[in-house]
């Protein structure tokens, strides 16, 4: 198991310096998708337009964090033979509660994210938060934890959807920010980052220069 | 407690199935009428994309889109027994008929004509004024029932536009028939031969070849990976238009 090593608990309120630790934790220094290497087939798929990218790190933030905490709160009742299959019905019904609701908000979003958004369920950060910090930690830092990693998530997601977006379509938002003028003078869009390469090399150069500020090594 | 005993764990498993299932239900009774009326929306701006008044990926304020719909769709009932436009019936209307006709209807044929004679044609008025007239059509693909619209321009045999809206085909196979660009390719197809005997347009299996005549008329190019769902879209763009013929018919006069 590659449970994050917890310090015990302190009382220190509700953002008291451990919860900060938490929440911030997981946006740098232990990124789920710069460093545990998480969610990279989300991440892929999700980030061709930035708005795409948003409302999918939103969703998997909210995800996580709410599945964290119903997870949490039940921890202790949780018989381990079937605690996996526990966890996974908790993501899909949280999930599902979230298709729905963009079903019925964001109808035309809903429409072009369309499989991905269930396949939150699969996504290995949930699962892996719920694993390595849900089943040993109160509700409120489990909170803290989903909410902080897909943050982590989520401001990669943004990156890479908004570098793809302007140099693969010449857009952000889907309306134009590439004047045409440039295009006149031959400019062309760039098809390498409309397709899954153009992101892996995207998070391959995220990955790197995160590590290096961060001076992580592999061992 | 023992919480590893099979009684504790299948108990605890049956409690945790029933809560979220009352949490998933909850949900969607409650979000249900807003999701209907999504889907409306998602409709209409359909319609409007087949009659090429809104272009896809168009980005609009709802309250206009609406504006448009009202101002340039009207929406008729038509029988498709005889080919006549019911005066007055609003589609609503349509759904109810059908509905009253399967019921009366005495065997199982008879039935399944009933429960699709009276269809809701929306008629587009163009920026140039001229009519178009969008048919619903629907019909199997390899998982699902595909929803869409197929719009014709005045002569009522030259598509103008085609869009599938609703459908659970395999996403980046048979659900790229919902991709813009390939709609793009079934504009300026005619469903009628020189004869003016009734084609339909056939998704072909493979590329047109433009050099054929009759394959640049009546043919689009096909879905790779997504054979069953391009066969069953040529059978159902075929059996609905077979279906509103007489009406057609009687509009190109």
């Amino acid at each position: 198991m590659t449970a994050t090593a917890t310090p015990p608990v302190k009382k220190g309120g509700l953002f008291g310096p451990d919860e900060i630790k938490v929440l911030k934790d997981p946006l740098w220094d232990n990124n789920p998708i710069a460093f545990q290497i998480l969610g990279i087939c989300s991440s892929l798929a999700v980030t061709t337009r930035l708005d795409k990218a948003l409302v999918m790190g939103i969703g998997v933030t909210l995800v996580t964090a709410l599945s964290n905490v119903l997870i949490s709160c039940i921890r202790n009742f949780i018989p381990n033979k079937i605690r996996i299959i526990v966890q996974l019905v908790v993501v899909s019904g949280v999930v599902i509660v979230f298709d729905q609701f963009l079903k019925a908000y964001m109808f035309d979003l809903s429409k072009q994210l369309s499989v991905f958004v269930g396949l939150i369920i699969t996504n290995c950060i949930v699962m892996g938060r719920l694993e390595a910090y849900a089943m040993g930690n109160p509700p409120w830092r489990s909170f803290l934890d989903g909410i902080g990693n897909g943050l982590g998530y989520l401001w990669i997601l943004a990156v890479v959807g908004t570098v793809r977006e302007i140099l693969g379509s010449g857009k952000l938002f889907g309306a134009q920010v590439i004047p045409a003028s440039l295009y006149e003078a031959g400019y062309v869009n760039n098809g390498l980052m409309v397709l899954a390469p153009g992101a892996f090399v995207l998070l391959g150069i995220i990955v790197w220069v995160q590590r290096s500020i961060s001076g992580y090594s592999e061992k | 407690m023992n919480t590893s005993s099979n009684g504790y764990v299948l108990g605890f498993a049956i409690t945790v199935c029933v809560a979220i299932s009352a949490m998933l239900a909850a949900t969607a009774t409650a979000l249900g009428p807003a999701q209907a009326a999504a889907a409306e929306f998602d409709r209409q701006k359909n319609v409007m994309m087949a009659a090429g008044l809104l272009r896809a990926g168009e980005m609009k304020p709802q309250a206009e889109l609406e504006k448009l719909y009202q101002n340039r769709i009207k929406e008729v009932v038509v029988d498709t027994g005889d080919g006549k436009v019911l005066d007055g019936k609003a589609p609503a209307d349509a759904d109810r008929m059908n509905k009253e006709g399967a019921a009366a209807a005495k065997d199982g044929a008879a039935k399944k004509a009933a429960e699709t004679r009276y269809r809701v044609v929306a008629v587009a008025k163009g920026d140039d004024g001229k009519s178009t007239y969008v048919l619903p059509i629907s019909g199997k693909g390899l998982w699902s029932t595909i929803y869409g619209y197929l719009a014709l321009g005045e002569d009522a045999a030259t598509v103008r536009g085609v869009t599938f809206y609703k459908h659970g085909e395999t996403p980046g196979l048979g659900g790229e028939c919902e991709n813009p660009e390939w709609c793009a390719k079934w504009v300026g197809k005619s469903i009628l031969d020189e004869s003016t005997k009734l084609v339909g347009v056939i998704v072909k299996k493979g590329t047109v070849d433009p050099a054929i005549a009759e394959e640049k008329r009546h043919k689009v190019d096909g879905l790779s990976g997504a054979t069953i769902t391009c066969n069953g879209i040529t059978k159902f763009v075929k059996s609905d238009l077979t279906a509103f013929e007489t009406y057609l018919a009687s509009v190109r006069k």
